[in-house]
């Protein structure tokens, strides 16, 4: 029970990641079925059928995917209300959240079941769709922020409806229009669906735009705390990936417009966009997730960093850091009386012997990681020199080693915890995994590169690996008594989350794409690893 | 905020509280107020007191006369420091757990 409360934060967040991806791929997924598979059907040269049954098999299994995690994020919370209330379970799972949880979980059962039937030839779905859309959306936004306000409780409640149905309607779309891509052959009929799903894209982030808008005056309301709380530097983060998207977006806005005129014209990179739109858009739902449990900025006037603080804090500085303090000189090192007088549970404050141990790790870290994009850069541009540099994933396994010993020096074989013991704190949970990703990233990718696993996705581990961990750095908490300790924290970990998410996703679109984008896509993910080694190489603590 | 420990994942943040934190109360007994930024759960909140050496308390939770408010009492108070622990349920279903350290003095 202790270990379930310890990392309840961290599953939470990405509990909620899982609620907000399914729920957008089941509400895009009518959407899709109300706005375009249906009115269209007739036009779609007879490929209507066979797109709406494989339309309905994705809805039934998000809308399936979404009442697990409802129902598994209502018994969570009930958990935790049992095990640190000491109450009864009745009583936990009285709570308002719980209840919305059990609720959406109901009406995504009910989307699950009538898509199944609907796939079996039942017509209900046909006029309940609207409805069961706007329930599922409804309901959620109901237990957002919006809840517990004092004031504009139902504006923002309606803003919150209009950003995660346009959030639905676009990103949640896009698989079904990957789906329509290739199941309708006829060159008219497909440039039919791609206009009509990029007007209905467009209108969704219209309404995705417009509720955030309202949400982010609402909650943030003054620049400074964009930049001086941890609420505004996700969403800062949010709002660049978005960017992204929109530029994604906007270039198979053109490609239609092009196939309009065109109607058989090549296809290849609006289907490769459109996958990249689906991987970002996803990290974008885990970026709003773990913006749902943060408190808003506009809350936190007096723990925001000052702008001079944050500028402080990003400037690189030389020398760096390659020497470390003993660990006998380091807050981990204390024998257990020194911590006596602690208050339980508390930890001794942080010395400058601790922030010059982290800083020497993250410096070091950042040379094992600008030494990969260099090489791989090599790579690309030096024939004489390629043999050598195609070896640049062996470097991960150093930097794994390296991260494992030094990355937490609480922990074996330095601290005192145990391997398994530590995995109870989410901080170090956190790093374990992602050390064990960059295991699995070396690995694979040697190995791919050498020609020695052949399989068709061992070569998007890479990309899905990258894009993952970068994708999990944003839902990373450092949990901290300091809150504006922890926003200059999140500063300079969120620059990283981006870069790592534009690396995995211009490998993707390398691997996926030909011609002259194929080779830009190449150079890009090599700079955002020498980016993000810079990152490290100037991170500071203090 | 008020220099008081408060896990930052989470919503409900302290924005006053009875006794402030690191404050020195002079009295055996103490009425506990503790004012959020948001609406809270108080039937599935709660607060404990731990005497800095000595045991935990839990203290039940009192109606409240706004919904952002959590209240309690404690009472025979010795001399010494205390830890006052709460943990609030906000509507929208986070948990928030903090500490206000205060000491006691005759």
């Amino acid at each position: 029970m202790q270990l379930f409360i310890e990392i309840y934060g961290f599953l939470s967040v990405v509990l909620r990641g899982v609620i907000l991806a399914a729920q957008s791929v089941a509400v895009g997924g009518l959407a899709f079925l109300m706005l375009l598979v249906w009115p269209l059907a007739p036009k779609l040269a007879g490929a209507g059928a066979a797109l709406e049954r494989r339309a309905l098999r994705l809805i039934f299994v998000s809308a399936s995917g979404l009442a697990a995690a409802e129902w598994l994020a209502a018994a969570s919370l009930t958990v935790m209300l049992v095990g640190t209330l000491e109450i009864p379970a009745q009583e936990a799972a009285g709570a308002r959240a719980v209840a919305v949880d059990l609720v959406a979980g109901v009406i995504a059962a009910v989307v699950a079941v009538s898509a199944r039937r609907a796939q079996r030839g039942g017509v209900a779905l046909r006029q309940s769709a609207p409805v069961l859309a706007a329930l599922l959306i409804g309901v959620q936004a109901g237990s957002t922020h919006a809840a517990s306000q004092f004031e504009g409780a139902v504006v923002l409640a309606c803003a919150e409806f209009l950003h995660m149905a346009g959030a639905a309607v676009w990103i949640g779309g896009i698989p079904y229009f990957l789906m329509a891509l290739t199941d309708v052959a006829d060159p008219t009929a497909r440039a039919r669906v791609a206009a009509r799903f990029s007007a209905m894209s467009v209108g969704a982030v219209a309404a995705l735009l417009a509720g955030g808008a309202l949400m982010a005056a609402f909650y943030v309301g003054a620049a400074p705390a964009m930049y001086g709380t941890s609420y505004g530097v996700m969403l800062s983060a949010k709002i660049v990936l978005l960017l992204g998207l929109l530029l994604l977006g906007g270039l198979n806005f053109l490609a239609v417009r092009k196939l309009k005129q065109e109607p058989a014209g090549p296809l290849l990179r609006t289907r490769r966009f459109a996958e990249t739109e689906i991987g970002v858009g996803l990290t974008v739902l885990f970026c709003a997730a773990s913006l749902a449990s943060l408190p808003p900025a506009r809350d936190l006037p007096n723990d925001r960093a000052s702008f001079a603080e944050v500028v402080d804090r990003l400037e690189p500085r030389l020398p760096v850091r390659l020497d470390s303090p003993d660990f006998e000189a380091l807050s981990a090192a204390l024998p257990p009386e020194a911590l006596k007088n602690l208050p339980p549970g508390a930890q001794p404050p942080r010395s400058p012997a601790d922030i010059a141990w982290s800083e020497y790790n993250h410096h070091w870290a950042g040379l094992f990681v600008i030494a990969m994009g260099v090489m791989a850069l090599l790579e690309r541009v030096s024939r004489r020199l390629a043999p050598v540099m195609r070896h640049w994933p062996l470097v991960f396994l150093g930097l794994a080693c390296f991260l494992f010993l030094r990355a937490d020096e609480m922990v074996w074989p330095l601290g005192r915890l145990g391997l398994i013991e530590s995995l109870r704190d989410p901080e170090i949970a956190q790093h374990r995994l992602l050390t064990l990703l960059i295991v699995i990233f070396g690995l694979f990718e040697w190995q791919v590169r050498q020609g020695r696993i052949k399989a068709w996705w061992a070569p998007y581990v890479f990309p899905v690996s990258t894009a993952t961990a970068a994708a999990f750095l944003l839902t990373h908490s450092h949990a901290l008594a300091n809150l504006k300790e922890e926003t200059l924290i999140e500063i300079t970990h969120t620059p990283l989350a981006l870069v790592g998410v534009a690396a995995g996703w211009s490998r993707w679109l390398e691997l996926r794409l030909d011609g002259g984008a194929k080779r830009m896509a190449g150079f890009v993910w090599p700079i955002g690893f020498i980016l993000a080694g810079l990152m490290l190489v100037f991170y500071r603590e203090a | 905020m008020l220099g008081a420990s408060e896990t930052a994942l989470a919503h409900a943040i302290v924005l006053s509280s009875t006794p402030r934190a690191d404050q020195t109360v002079r009295s055996e007994e103490l009425a506990i107020e503790i004012r959020f930024n948001s609406r809270i759960d108080a039937a599935r909140s709660h607060m404990k007191l731990f005497k800095i050496g000595g045991e935990a308390v839990a203290l039940p939770i009192l109606d409240a006369a706004s919904a952002d408010t959590l209240n309690a009492k404690a009472t025979g108070l010795e001399p010494g420091a205390y830890r006052l622990h709460w943990q609030a349920l906000s509507l929208d279903g986070h948990i928030t757990q903090g500490d206000i350290p205060f000491a006691v003095s005759r």
